[in-house]
């Protein structure tokens, strides 16, 4: 056996120890450095535990999650959650929480806890200031992960400034015809021409209401010379209500809008209806989009000019921040509210800047430059916003009462004067009682009934004077407070603490200016909505041209980071989005631009050689077929059966405030027997209603900017028998019979006019009369003549608005 | 011009909008695993490995059995009944206990195995041969809302799809006229259709529901399957007109797959209802097997129904089916009235599931049918109520069972403490349960994942390890 190598690694370890103790005082001079009786503690107690124990699994050879604790940097690096060691911080060390089991995520060694001398020598040593040899090398420990390289990630577009990029040369007046003609030019595209005008005020109507045009409208704008005639389409669209609430339901995809909380305790959100009808107002009144954003985050605390309704619809705006799905009965209230924090932070981040920040929850994002840092510096300005009135199981959101101070007091003081009534009352009765023990009330004294009749009097009409105050879902500012880092996203490891504040990689030159005093909510808001937030803007652009064309610039419209898609056309992206901050953030201003340029207005027939190069039509060589989406079927089918109602909504929800709308009964007694529009109709999370379950509805639950269209037999079971249909084709077919009484070819004109926007060809008029001829063949051995024929007729008009050309915006 | 050959639109495209079915349909089976790879399925589809089953039964017990007063014998709960719990309760509570109480049952040892059952399951014990014991299950929440959503989805505080759904989405329907998924009088409380849908999955893969735990099994039906206007004949002459209209329309307009992909759902949808009724109808089952499941009795025949459902549902080659008990009032969730309460329930769903798996045994489907039995946690073997007669929920350690489909018979897996409060031995977490289940099914739980905002989501998050122990 050779002599020299291989001793037992306590022999080695002695003889380091040895060695270390015999000195070598000139480096202990250092500042910082550790001395020699600091290493020599190491190195006999440290160093053994951490060999025995920790470096097969996070050693030299493996590094299990990221970790290895033979090197001092890999230590103060730590793994994929976080510092393992922080020096003279024992609290926030892991490798401390880790081998005292505090965690039950977190316990090593898996195979068994240290003893408690053990764990405690490492308490010591980390009290120390952690000293280890590594710091003896020259230029110190550098942690193992270097924190995220600001001026590198800055360079991703996504993070550079808006820059207002130069039209590329065209003839065309409309910029976005210029820059979407240079890149089709360059992929050697022809774009299509303009779809014919019966095509474009169909598409038009469809797009800014999400209903289709009446046969007049179409008549007035194919009569309609003038070379603004379209302009003139989209400003009357534009004016009309149904705009917002087209649009504002666009916006409640964002914002996961719904009528109860979902998730695991299925409460009643019975004053959500107040801010979906603030978002379809803020629509159709074009507020300015910085303002809108403003208002939802922070509207409680921005200044107002008046306690009336406008201050009211500053705080409603704020309902963005508690209409989240929750875990109302989670038994951990501060996981409770981690997790509603949590949900804030993820919905703010996708809704305004397409960036997924609550992915850094438990560890820093796998992909942007975002921190757990930068998590709980934004999960700080939540914390300490009040979003529940307590966490108490089942827990209710925070809410405010629309009234002035005096409506609050004279509604105070009425009840006051009732309470004191119906003791009045209690009292009498139970005297009463006493008194005549076998009596029944009719049979009291006439002067006791009297009174009796008198108090319930007073109280009623008590009562009808101080009727409930309105109440919104509403946040206000709690007391404030920054977060620590939760390491690995629960709270039971915490680490350092950080100051409240917006993602590093995004602040405009300094962090935000918080004082102690204040959430910071006001900040965040106002840096949202500034003009040089990068990303504001663009993804705001960016979800209209979406919501125009079916598909994005950027075609991941809730993911503008480093796992979304990258723009098609980057340039064209900037251009309108300085152009929307420009001109004040009005969104209509916006959808004019868009809708004027040749690129809206092209035909969607197909081309064999575009096809060939382009056939997911990326760069907008002709124009997209859209589906209806579920409301707009709905409400269209509504429409030409003549049965819509344009009322606006308030809430339909027929249940009490706190209750479930669903508890172990799996009862629903939601009601949908409205002919209002979509929008109006609750959404209950867990149990959407059926039609827009099926035809693809927003989840409710998380932003959806970019909704998936699915194609599948639940559909056509729908479209075949469910009750909407068939009472939209019964009544559409009465209707038709109304209008057009004695002629069945002027029926079927009308019809297509109603349904479809155009006249009929001959052959089609000829085969549905030939079908329903054989339908009222059919149903003649059900049902008497004149019904036969009117069903017949229904059968035929189901048929129409179950067609794809119905379905289907070309 | 109008060109509608596939060359003229991608691949993707096209696959992405011929996904009419329930599953798939008229596409191959290469097809088919192309067209989810295009969705972002793995690359290895259709299944990873050699599957021990093909497709799952999942009995429901909503509200949270005791696995101390079922399958889980704990004869140190007997002797210490009334005592303190020696150790501490956990640090999230649903609600404070009282002290140990003995289980109210009589336990006996059963078959060849002789594996322990209470006295409320006696149909069920005459299967423990065949029956995989999970003693060690656990989960993170002790409310029902978030177990549930954990148990069915995974996740108890994110949008997550279904295990059903999962499943479906990674081996498919193997009936292009069923669906792949359904579940029967599922519960619209804790959850309600999260615990059947498919999140980001694609909308096909989202579980069917058939009736709702508020109804009679008897109507438990897919929504809209019926028309009650029309007749066939009438709806046939209605299918002949539109697809007249809608040839013509895709001739003269222009090329967009999903047009097509909407005739063939009609077709498909028209096809469903006579196959969905044929499916459930129970007139062609003898006698015999309608005793057997307890249809006759008022107090099985509820969920004897539901069962034998499942049955034909197995036969039919769904791939996931759910059958859920849970009454109007509080299923298993005992936190009083203990005896009484789990006495109607056991008897309400005993019989029939001993039916259930003598049936797919004498059938030759228990071979490759995949049972699971389970509540969404067990109960605390301390005492709760003002009789101190109940036990409240109990996610730190609980039993679930399962038959068949390559899981070892007569065994028993994992185990509690001495009183069943906290899972001890081979802990099984239900991200385990997961990993377990998938791999049961041909599916590796770390490679069925699907790209959704930017990243690969998985039935198991982060989690999940496959108990390779139970595999027969």
């Amino acid at each position: 056996m050779p002599t020299s190598t291989i001793l037992p690694a306590t022999t080695v370890l002695a003889a380091i120890l040895l060695l270390v103790a015999i000195g070598t005082p000139a480096l202990a001079a250092e500042p910082g450095a550790p001395s020699s009786q600091e290493l020599a503690f190491f190195e006999a107690k440290i160093r053994p535990l951490l060999v025995a124990h920790c470096i097969d699994c996070h050693g030299a050879e493996t590094q299990e999650s990221s970790l290895r604790v033979d090197t001092m940097s890999g230590m103060l690096g730590g793994g994929e959650s976080g510092a393992a060691v922080i020096p003279k911080d024992p609290k926030h060390s892991l490798l401390l929480a880790a081998v005292r089991y505090d965690n039950q995520h977190l316990k090593m060694p898996p195979d068994g806890k240290m003893s408690d001398g053990q764990i405690k020598l490492l308490q010591q040593w980390i009290e120390m200031g952690a000293p280890h040899p590594d710091q003896l090398a020259s230029g110190g420990i550098q942690p193992r992960r270097a924190p995220i390289d600001l001026s590198e990630a800055r360079k991703y577009w996504a993070f550079q400034p808006v820059q207002p990029p130069p039209v590329p040369p065209s003839d065309k007046k409309n910029p976005i015809d210029a820059f979407i003609g240079a890149a089709l030019e360059k992929q050697g595209l022809t774009p299509n021409g303009p779809a014919d005008r019966r095509t474009l005020i169909r598409r038009a109507t469809f797009d800014l209401t999400g209903l289709p045009p009446t046969p007049d409208e179409v008549n007035v704008f194919l009569a309609d010379d003038s070379p603004d005639a379209f302009a003139k389409v989209i400003d009357r669209l534009l004016a009309s209500k149904s705009y917002g609430e087209r649009w504002g339901r666009h916006w409640l995809d964002v914002v996961r809008y719904a009528d109860s909380n979902g998730l695991d305790e299925n409460q009643a959100f019975v004053d959500a209806w107040r801010y979906r009808n603030y978002v379809i107002d803020s629509l159709n009144e074009d507020k300015p989009f910085d303002q809108f954003v403003m208002e939802q985050v922070a509207g409680d605390l921005m200044a107002k000019e008046s306690d009336a309704q406008e201050g009211y619809d500053s705080t409603i705006a704020t309902g963005f921040l508690t209409l989240g799905p929750k875990v109302l009965a989670e038994k951990d209230i501060v996981k409770m509210e981690m997790d509603i924090i949590d949900e804030q932070i993820d919905t703010l981040g996708q809704a305004f800047l397409g960036l997924t920040i609550a992915c850094a929850r438990c560890h820093d994002h796998k992909f942007d430059p975002i921190s757990t840092a930068d998590y709980y510096a934004l999960a700080g300005i939540f914390k300490s916003t009040k979003s529940m009135q307590s966490f108490a199981t089942i827990a209710k959101y925070n809410e405010k009462v629309l009234a002035t101070d005096e409506e609050i007091q004279r509604k105070e003081k009425l009840d006051k004067a009732k309470a004191e009534k119906q003791v009045e009352l209690d009292k009498l009765l139970k005297e009463s009682t006493q008194k005549f023990p076998d009596a029944k009330e009719e049979a009291y004294p006439d002067e006791v009934r009297k009174q009796l009749a008198a108090l319930r009097q007073e109280i009623a009409a008590l009562a009808d004077q101080a009727p409930e105050l309105p109440t919104a879902m509403a946040v206000q500012d709690a007391t404030p407070e920054s977060l620590r880092i939760h390491v690995r996203g629960s709270h039971l490891i915490l680490g350092q603490k950080v100051p409240r504040g917006v993602p590093v990689i995004l602040q405009q030159s300094e962090p935000l200016n918080i004082s102690d005093g204040e959430s910071g909510r006001l900040q965040l808001a106002q840096w949202l909505a500034h003009a040089d937030n990068p990303l504001t803007a663009r993804v705001a652009v960016n979800r209209v041209w979406r919501w125009h064309f079916g598909t994005g610039l950027v075609p991941s419209t809730d993911n503008f980071g480093k796992l979304g898609v990258a723009p098609t056309h980057p340039q064209l992206l900037d251009w309108l989005a300085q152009r929307f901050v420009a001109e004040g953030w009005s969104l209509k201003s916006l959808h004019r631009q868009i809708m004027l340029s040749e690129t809206y207005q092209r035909s969607s027939l197909a081309s064999a050689d575009n096809g060939a190069i382009d056939p997911e039509n990326q760069w907008y060589w002709r124009g997209n077929v859209q589906r209806l989406s579920a409301e707009a079927l709905r409400d269209s089918l509504l429409q030409v059966s003549g049965q819509l109602d344009p009322t606006q909504g308030e809430s339909m929800l027929s249940i009490d405030k706190w209750k479930l709308v669903f508890d172990h009964t799996s009862k629903d007694d939601t009601n949908y027997d409205t002919q209002r529009r979509s929008i109006y109709l609750p959404v209950i999370r867990n149990n959407l209603y059926d039609e827009f379950a099926l035809f693809d509805f927003a989840t409710a639950d998380t932003t959806q900017g970019d909704r998936t269209t699915s194609t599948v037999a639940p559909q056509a079971l729908f479209t075949l028998n469910s009750p909407l249909f068939l009472d939209a084709a019964e009544n559409l077919a009465k209707r038709l019979h109304e209008q057009q009484p004695n002629d069945d070819r002027a029926r079927i004109e009308l019809l297509y006019q109603l349904t479809l926007s155009r006249s009929p060809q001959d052959h089609e008029v000829t085969r549905l009369l030939t079908t329903i001829d054989q339908l009222e063949l059919a149903l003649r051995e059900q049902t008497d003549h004149n019904q036969a024929k009117l069903q017949a007729w229904a059968a035929a008009c189901q048929c129409v608005l179950a067609s794809n050309e119905f379905m289907y915006v070309q | 011009m109008t060109d509608l050959s596939p060359s003229n639109m991608t691949r993707r495209c096209l696959l992405k909008n011929s996904a009419v079915g329930f599953g798939y349909l008229a596409l191959s089976a290469l097809l088919q695993a192309e067209a989810r790879q295009a969705m972002g399925a793995p690359a290895s589809e259709l299944a990873h490995f050699p599957a021990r089953a093909k497709r799952v039964i999942f009995l429901f017990m909503k509200g949270g059995p005791s696995h101390v007063d079922t399958f889980d014998y704990k004869p140190q709960l007997q002797k210490d009944d009334g005592k303190p719990l020696p150790f501490d309760k956990p640090r999230v509570q649903f609600a404070p206990t009282g002290n140990l109480l003995g289980s109210p049952w009589k336990f006996r040892q059963y078959g060849e195995s002789g594996m322990y059952v209470s006295e409320l399951f006696p149909h069920v014990a005459q299967h423990v041969d065949d029956m995989c014991f999970l003693h060690s299950v656990h989960g993170t929440n002790p409310s029902h809302g978030g177990a549930l959503l954990k148990l069915h989805t995974g996740s108890d505080n994110f949008i997550r799809p279904s295990m059903g759904a999962w499943v479906n989405y990674g081996l498919g329907s193997e009936n292009d006229n069923l669906p792949g998924f359904v579940t029967i009088c599922p519960t619209f409380a804790h959850g309600g259709a999260k615990n059947w849908g498919s999140a980001f999955l694609p909308a096909e893969y989202q579980g069917i529901p058939l009736g709702v735990a508020s109804q009679p099994s008897t109507a438990a039906n897919v929504k809209y399957i019926d028309n009650p206007r029309w007749t066939k004949d009438v709806q046939r002459m209605q299918l002949d007109l539109m697809n007249a209209m809608n040839r013509e329309h895709m001739a003269h307009a222009q090329s967009e797959p999903s047009l097509e992909a909407r005739i063939q759902s009609f077709e498909l949808a028209y096809r469903m209802q006579s196959k969905m009724p044929e499916a459930q109808d129970l007139s062609q089952e003898t006698a015999d097997t309608i005793e057997m499941y307890g249809l006759n009795d008022p107090v099985t025949q509820d969920f004897g129904r539901q069962c034998l459902l499942a049955r034909r549902f197995a036969e039919r080659g769904v791939r996931f089916i759910q059958v859920t008990h849970s009454d109007t009032k509080v299923q298993w969730d005992q936190h009083g009235d203990l005896k009484a309460g789990h006495t109607k329930n056991a008897a309400e769903v005993d019989r029939p599931i001993g039916a259930l798996l003598g049936d797919l045994k004498r059938r030759g489907l228990l071979e490759d049918t995949l049972v699971l039995w389970g509540g969404e946690f067990g109960r605390t073997p301390t005492c709760q109520g003002s009789g101190a007669n109940g036990r409240d929920h109990n996610p730190e350690g609980f039993t679930m069972w399962m038959a068949g489909g390559g899981v070892k018979p007569g065994y028993r897996h994992g185990a509690t403490d001495q009183y069943g409060y906290y899972a001890q031995e081979n802990k099984m977490h239900v991200h385990d349960l997961h990993a377990t289940l998938l791999h049961l099914l041909g599916l590796d739980h770390e490679r069925l994942t699907y790209r959704h905002a930017g990243r690969d989501f998985r039935l198991t998050d982060v989690h999940g390890l496959v108990h390779r122990e139970i595999l027969a």
